[in-house]
């Protein structure tokens, strides 16, 4: 039976096919009017994402600003072996690395105790205050932190150091010391961001069916039992998520942040690729050198987040897209 | 509710979960306090290192001083504009380009969606952004500062996603009585849209009048320094009074340490008087873009 049925079947598709194709045409002529409307987002996207992609070609040159980029001199992969070869940068690469695998390792955890705990918390007032004050640094710029943190920091009238003295410590320089000055970046992004990172863990706290914790109890469960067994495995699939979208900034360390701290005592700890683009290519005009450091951390970047999410969609079945 | 007795492992975890809270409260609110007394107390107190949490010697003349500055009052303003006119293009552009991206049945949407959220995974880097800013001739133009940050692709994909969850029906009933997607989308979608609005318009606000990185970047002209430019001078340079453009004589009572703590404190009380609508807003913002976006 099938034998004959086939042809006919084909010749249905390929009719099918035919009449789409002129029906898409259609659609999109019906829709005009929708269609116009990406105009302008995408004149932006493509004058100030795509055409600075383009310029990552001054990567393989060796570009001057009077020649342009169609008339300065390719070098390949030049840019790139002295990238490998220059002891300045591995440091920077490592002080990258150090800042932000401390910035994991202390700061991811935090926020996930911290919804942990708030949700011990059956008095609301107290509860709402406590939110109220942890969320507020989040929306403080990095420039006002670094002045509250460089005034109560400072050595010679700071709170910090009028109690190490009173303890009869020396005064220490929070930040022109390069044994201090990582623990300064890492605690100042704590202070601003762990209270509002916690707000995602909160959120998926309250999706746990509140059954579970009443059964528990009547099983006898204590609370700390409950917060083991019931929050924490609740909340697993967010932390799983948050944590590979955190891998894949690793490189960044913070670029903004930095910027408003540093000075040259501390280069040797705390400069970091951002902000060594930023020196090289607008401070000592190495425009090729640092497009090409530049690119090695977006090309790092990307490979990261993208398997990262790959790795998310086969183990949790959640990706990012 | 069934009766359940309070064992001793209730009260520990009880002390425990408030004592942390407490600390971490004060620990957050320290810097803001110690910073807010040397901005208050006297400069004699101030210089001898007395002032640890409370104001010694209360004073307003600093705050005053700083927040009457022609270049705090200049940088303020110039911020204002930034952020006000930034933050109502952004929205405009962001809120019109999402409604075609959520017609999904289009033909060619799903490929300009990728060629959008592309951009959230790669992009040029700092030179090349830089020297694109060069040749459009918007160094030391504010301009600068609005145009490359207008549209944000996650903004946009959590206003997608709202349209998305609109009901249907009332798009078609208009389309039926021949209205064209302007049209649908000025009268229909956006007033049914205002609360996702209004906190991705705050999300561009803040952002507009935090940002440090591209004013750094593209602005050297002191006439067109915004807030942040300004507050860093002050922070940064030991020479106060020049950042300030007051004369020495002016300041003859004020050590550079008040004058930098009333300027951290003025640039941060415009941030704490909208804080409480912030706050409402930004978490509800922070949940649609983690369930969809």
């Amino acid at each position: 039976m099938n034998e004959w049925i086939t042809p006919l079947k084909e010749k249905a598709e390929r009719n099918d096919v035919l009449r789409k194709r002129g029906s898409r045409r259609r659609l999109v002529w019906r829709n005009i009017d929708t269609y116009l409307l990406l105009v302008p987002g995408l004149l932006l996207l493509l004058l100030f994402k795509y055409i600075p992609m383009y310029g990552i070609v001054i990567a393989f040159q060796d570009y001057n600003i009077f020649d342009g980029i169609s008339a300065s001199e390719w070098v390949g992969l030049e840019q790139f072996r002295k990238l490998t070869h220059s002891a300045e940068f591995m440091q920077v690469f490592a002080n990258t690395l150090l800042i932000s695998i401390y910035k994991i390792v202390l700061l991811f955890p935090i926020p996930i105790l911290i919804a942990l705990l708030l949700n011990e918390i059956r008095f609301t007032a107290f509860k709402r205050t406590v939110q109220t004050i942890i969320y507020m640094p989040h929306f403080l710029s990095w420039v006002i932190i670094s002045g509250l943190f460089m005034t109560i920091l400072s050595p010679s009238d700071g709170l910090v150091n009028a109690v190490i003295q009173w303890f009869g410590g020396e005064p220490i320089h929070f930040f022109m010391d390069n044994s201090v000055f990582r623990s300064v970046v890492v605690f100042t992004a704590g202070w601003k961001e762990i209270g509002w990172n916690a707000i995602i863990f909160i959120a998926a706290l309250a999706g746990i069916e509140q059954e579970q914790y009443e059964a528990a109890s009547i099983d006898g469960a204590s609370r700390l039992h409950q917060m083991w067994h019931i929050s924490l495995p609740g909340l697993l699939p967010t932390i799983i998520l948050m944590f590979i979208l955190r891998l894949g900034i690793v490189l960044d360390a913070g670029t903004e942040q930095i910027l408003t701290m540093y000075n040259p005592t501390v280069y040797e700890s705390g400069d970091v690729i951002g902000t060594y683009v930023y020196r090289t290519g607008l401070g000592k005009m190495d425009y090729s050198f640092s497009t090409a450091v530049g690119l090695f951390n977006s090309v790092i970047g990307f490979i990261l987040v993208v398997s990262g999410n790959w790795f998310s969609k086969r183990v949790l079945k959640r990706g990012i897209w | 509710m069934h009766i359940h007795k309070r064992t001793f492992g209730d009260w520990a975890l009880d002390i425990f979960v408030y004592g942390f809270m407490i600390v971490l409260g004060l620990v957050t609110l320290l810097p803001m306090i110690h910073v807010f007394s040397k901005s208050v107390s006297s400069d004699w107190a101030l210089v001898s290192g007395r002032v640890d949490l409370l104001p010694v010697g209360f004073q307003l003349d600093t705050l005053a001083t700083v927040v009457t500055s022609y270049a705090f009052g200049r940088a303020f303003l110039i911020s204002a504009i930034v952020t006000s006119v930034g933050t109502l293009l952004s929205i405009l552009v962001t809120a019109i380009t999402a409604y075609p991206l959520s017609k999904r049945h289009l033909p060619g949407i799903s490929f300009i969606m990728v060629l959008f959220v592309f951009t959230m995974l790669f992009n040029g880097g700092l030179i090349p952004n830089y020297l694109l800013i060069r040749e459009l001739h918007l160094i030391n133009n504010l301009w600068s500062l609005i145009l490359p940050a207008m549209i944000s692709v996650f903004n946009m994909l959590v206003i997608k996603s709202y349209y998305e969850g609109l009901p249907e029906a009332l798009e078609e009933s208009a389309r039926i009585d021949g209205a064209r997607s302007y049209t649908i989308l000025f009268r229909i979608i956006l007033p049914l849209s205002m609360p996702v609005l209004a906190t991705i318009a705050l999300f561009y606000a803040v952002g507009f009048w935090n940002d440090y990185f591209s004013p750094m970047l593209y602005i050297s002209d002191p006439a067109l320094k915004t807030l942040q430019l300004h507050l860093r001078d002050v922070v940064m340079e030991n020479d106060t009074a020049n950042a300030i453009n007051r004369s020495a004589d002016d300041l003859m009572n004020m050590s550079p340490e008040s004058i930098r703590a009333a300027t951290v404190v003025a640039s941060t009380v415009p941030i704490l008087l909208v804080y409480p609508f912030l706050q409402k807003y930004f978490i509800k913002g922070v949940l649609i873009g983690s369930v969809k976006g």
